[in-house]
């Protein structure tokens, strides 16, 4: 047992402590990055708590471990010292002071402080732990508050101190300008809170604002890991790393896939009734109705985020099936044929996926059929016996790059342009060069199934494969090296639901050009706006752009104006510029698929619907900068 | 800066307390007696808060409050009420006369302190 | 789903175009619009040449009249859209027709139908399905699925228009 005297003294101590932490919480408010000070508070709770721990008032070092623990991330500079803490602090001098005096007495109150300040580090840096929930608090301060003296930016202050994560100011009552009253307080605000702070600090901090005051407060379930939605199965699906892939350990849900396929129309019809609303609520000039306009646009841009993560599915889902297809092949065609896949992880929108199967099947049975050699031929060749077909998928920018390649022979290019002319798709006697001839293997007419095997047959030439491919919004390039091997190479949009497009008009009928093919926007020079007038080139930054008059391309009526803007577009294949009278904006586009009407009809690459109601088409960049060029290369002939 | 506040009470051991918390926490602290000695020490005076009693002699907060939002320049000065009176009706007057905020006495240092930190910021 | 020419009786919608009675199998009429605003197809045949915006769906806007070599006068105000189930390529899918004025839906039985005699016509006897009576007048069923199959076939035997190929070129007429 301790004698009185030394009790006494550590009695007196500790009040002393006690005190001079106090003074020095208070110093701090006013001056809450002074380096001594705030060593010096550490200091007492150091001591406080360390003789109080030797005294055998664990009670006390208990309670002020976490005060410690603050002040020592303070001192590290990986908190910071406000108000809030100040606070906290205060009042666990004070439970202390409590509990000094009552000698051992239970204090009450001891549990709120402590969760007060875990709350209030937990907003902070030095976040951790597990979370409880999140509070959702949507706000308005009286309308008079401004005029009382109340400040708004106090109020927001201290919800951060209480660990605010996201803030939000709400517009949706500020009146048209006419009638603001600069005095009073239109503005709400939306916060969320950590689900830890106690309902009591929160009213707290409304507690000037308490008549007239509408608050409402829900505090929303902790959010469990996202449950991730994968409609394919996931047995070959390998991790990966990015945002795509769902991390190891989470839930999967299978879903039937129409459901994605009815949720993505539904989200392609919100955006659109989206854009109508924004052009309503802009017209209006109604702060509030744009207000909620803003607010559904953000709602309805994530919720296509979403979907659209939802509907990607890895490449590697339909590896089986090529893995089958070459089994098969090499077992019909008693040639030995390996398969391999790389960067099967690769995702694609899942309509893309399932649209490419055929398509890729066929490209395939092809290079067995007639690409890869047999097997004698091949190790006379000095080439392994087995061939290899090897298929391929990676990102590049906003495409997806799928090239299938083989071992084989390589494509005969005699036999082709024979062919070719043979089936009048070239003038005798042309010598055109690779890529002009690779391209006739997908002209209609090419294949024939009169001398193909059963396997490549099957009435799918592979003119139905660069239609599909087209369709897709894709393209597709052929390399090929006599005696190593062809390679065919897809270039797909990542997803073609929803692009972002470049709203653009010419002679008063509007058009969109996919943004992410838009490299700059110039004004036209006065020199060439009237048609006919100077060469069809742009000196851009000393390089030469070939450019098309929209106007020209589309047949339209009527002359266009001044200041006509040129939209520089890009692919692969080069840039180009498309003349048009003006620019409207940027505009999220749900594309709709032309009807097989307008099969015939190249220019365009879809359609969609404007805010406004009326349809609109989609210019093909890849088209326009073909005939880019192709004029380019008149352009060099006739120099 | 310094903060200034008006602390208007007519208990000069109220006012003694408050004054002295208030300097401990470093404002700058001002006193009147009464409404009447508010008023006259409000004049020309920039404020950064005020904290007032209701129940005085010659002028009570309420009429204080009322009279100085009159002034020019004393629109947005938060006055806060400090008083024994926790009835509604009183409160909602307060308002009225433009009063931000109502405290009940008793109260202490550090209640005290976190009102001003609402009210007037760090 | 269509007109079948073993068909007892059938409820067509009958409509004015150019002067003439038309009609068309009631199941295929999916709703009647009111002008609305078209959006031209830059290079598109006559028959297809605009879309139109059918409830958050773009939808191929057909004139009869092209294949059907009737007099192109201007679209009036009083015009409608008949917009049609209608398959293409074996694909559900939906065509708006224009008409000068919608009337009625009626029944048509076998015994007031007739093929179109193949001499004095000046319809295209392919495009016609039959021919019919109503309230004393005749009235011409057109035979879409031909009219729009046709058309998709010409399409198809269109040398593809390349990269250098102009996008508006004059179109041949589907018929």
């Amino acid at each position: 047992m301790m004698d009185e005297e030394t009790l006494a003294l550590f009695r007196s101590e500790a009040e002393g402590l006690i005190e001079s932490l106090e003074a020095r919480l208070l110093t701090l408010q006013t001056r809450p990055t002074d380096r001594e000070l705030i060593d010096g508070v550490f200091r007492d709770l150091h001591t406080l708590k360390g003789s109080g721990a030797m005294f055998g008032r664990t009670d006390i070092a208990g309670f002020l471990h976490d005060f410690e623990s603050a002040f020592e991330a303070v001192r590290s500079g990986s908190f910071a010292v406000d108000d809030e803490l100040i606070m906290i602090s205060l009042a666990a001098r004070d439970h202390v002071a409590a509990l000094l005096a009552a000698d051992g007495g239970a204090g009450s109150g001891e549990e709120a402080i402590l969760q007060r300040l875990a709350a209030h580090l937990k907003g902070g840096p030095v976040a951790d732990g597990a979370d409880a929930g999140e509070w959702m608090l949507r706000f308005y301060l009286p309308p008079d508050t401004l005029t009382l003296g109340g400040r708004p930016d106090l109020a927001l202050q201290e919800l951060r101190d209480l660990g605010a994560t996201r803030t939000r100011a709400l517009i949706n009552e500020i009146p048209p300008f006419d009638e603001l009253d600069p005095l009073n307080l239109h503005l709400g605000w939306e916060v969320a809170l950590p689900g830890s702070v106690s309902e009591d600090d929160i009213r707290a901090v409304f507690l000037f604002h308490e008549q007239g005051l509408r608050l409402e407060m829900e505090k929303a379930e902790a959010p469990e890991d996202a449950a991730t939605v994968d409609a394919v199965p996931v047995a070959d699906h390998k991790p990966e790393e990015g945002a795509r892939s769902p991390r190891s350990g989470q839930a999967l849900m299978r879903v039937p896939a129409e459901r994605l396929d009815d949720m993505m129309d539904r989200v392609g019809e919100l955006v659109i009734a989206e854009a109508r609303l924004i052009e309503i609520a802009g017209r209006s000039g109604d702060p509030a109705l744009v207000a909620v306009a803003e607010d559904i646009q953000r709602l309805a841009s994530a919720m296509r985020d979403t979907t659209m993560s939802i509907r990607m599915t890895p490449i590697g889902t339909i590896a089986g099936r090529f893995r089958r297809l070459a089994h098969d092949l090499s077992d019909r065609l008693g040639r030995p044929i390996a398969f391999t896949i790389s960067g099967e992880e690769t995702e694609l929108d899942k309509t893309v996926v399932e649209r490419l199967t055929e398509p890729l099947m066929h490209i395939v049975r092809n290079a067995a059929d007639h690409g890869l050699e047999p097997a004698q031929e091949r190790c006379a060749m000095g080439k392994p016996a087995c061939g290899t077909i090897h298929l391929s998928a990676r990102y590049s920018g906003a495409e997806v790059l799928i090239s299938l390649s083989d071992d084989g022979r390589g494509i005969n290019r005699d036999a082709v342009r024979a062919r070719a002319i043979e089936r009048g798709l070239l003038p005798e006697g042309a010598e055109p060069d690779d890529a002009t001839l690779f391209d006739l293997i997908f002209a209609p007419g090419f294949s024939t199934t009169d001398e193909v095997s059963d396997l490549s047959g099957r009435g799918v030439g592979m003119d139905v494969v660069r239609r599909t491919i087209e369709d897709l919004r894709g393209t597709i390039e052929v390399q090929s090296e006599p005696g190593h091997g062809a390679t065919i190479t897809l270039r797909l949009p990542l997803t073609l639901a929803i692009i972002d497009g470049l709203l653009v008009e010419t002679a008063k009928e509007r058009f969109v050009i996919p943004l992410a093919a838009v490299d700059e926007i110039v004004e036209l020079p006065e020199a060439l706006a009237a048609e006919g007038a100077g060469n069809a080139f742009l000196d851009i930054r000393d390089s030469l752009v070939p450019f098309l008059r929209l106007r020209r391309i589309l047949d339209s009526p009527g002359q266009a104006g001044a200041y006509q803007k040129v939209v520089v577009v890009t692919s692969s294949e080069g840039r180009v510029g498309i003349v048009v009278d003006r620019i409207i904006g940027s505009h999220q586009t749900v594309i709709k698929q032309l009807s097989p009407l307008h099969a015939g009809v190249k220019a365009f690459s879809g359609a969609t619907i404007l805010g406004d109601g009326t349809v609109s088409l989609i210019l093909d960049v890849a088209q326009l900068v073909q005939r880019g060029r192709t004029m380019s290369d008149n352009g060099r002939q006739a120099a | 800066m310094t903060r200034t506040v008006l602390v208007v009470d007519d208990s000069a051991s109220v006012r003694q307390m408050i004054a002295n918390t208030l300097k401990g926490a470093g404002y700058a602290v001002l006193t009147a007696n009464d409404g009447r000695e508010a008023l006259d020490r409000t004049r020309g005076q920039r404020l950064d808060a005020v904290i007032t009693d209701q129940n005085m002699p010659n002028l009570d907060g309420i009429g204080f409050c009322r009279a100085f939002r009159a002034q020019p320049g004393n629109q947005g000065v938060p006055v806060v009420f400090l008083s024994t009176e926790s009835e509604t009706s009183i409160k909602e007057k307060a308002r009225e006369a433009g009063a931000i905020g109502w405290m009940v006495k008793p109260f202490d240092q550090q209640k005290l302190l976190s009102v001003m930190a609402r009210v007037v910021g760090p | 789903m269509t007109l079948r020419k073993d068909a007892t009786t059938t409820d067509v919608v009958t409509f004015r175009l150019s002067g003439e009675v038309l009609a068309v199998p009631a199941s295929l009429l999916r709703e009647v619009l009111e002008p609305v605003d078209i959006a031209r197809v830059p290079g598109a045949p006559e028959f297809v040449s605009s879309l139109i915006n059918v409830r958050g769906t773009v939808v191929p806007l057909a004139d009869l009249r092209v294949p059907l070599r009737m007099p192109r006068d201007e679209i009036g105000a009083g015009a409608r859209i008949m917009v049609l189930d209608l398959p293409l390529e074996g694909q559900d899918a939906v065509v708006g027709i224009y008409a000068d004025s919608v009337h009625e839906v009626t029944r048509l039985d076998a015994a007031t139908m007739e093929a179109i005699p193949t001499v004095g016509s000046r319809w295209p006897p392919r495009f016609v399905a039959y021919v019919g009576r109503w309230s004393g007048a005749f009235v011409t069923i057109p035979d879409l699925p031909t009219i729009f199959a046709d058309y998709l076939a010409s399409q198809q035997s269109r040398p593809s228009s390349g990269a250098s190929g102009a996008i508006t070129q004059s179109e041949a007429e589907p018929v």
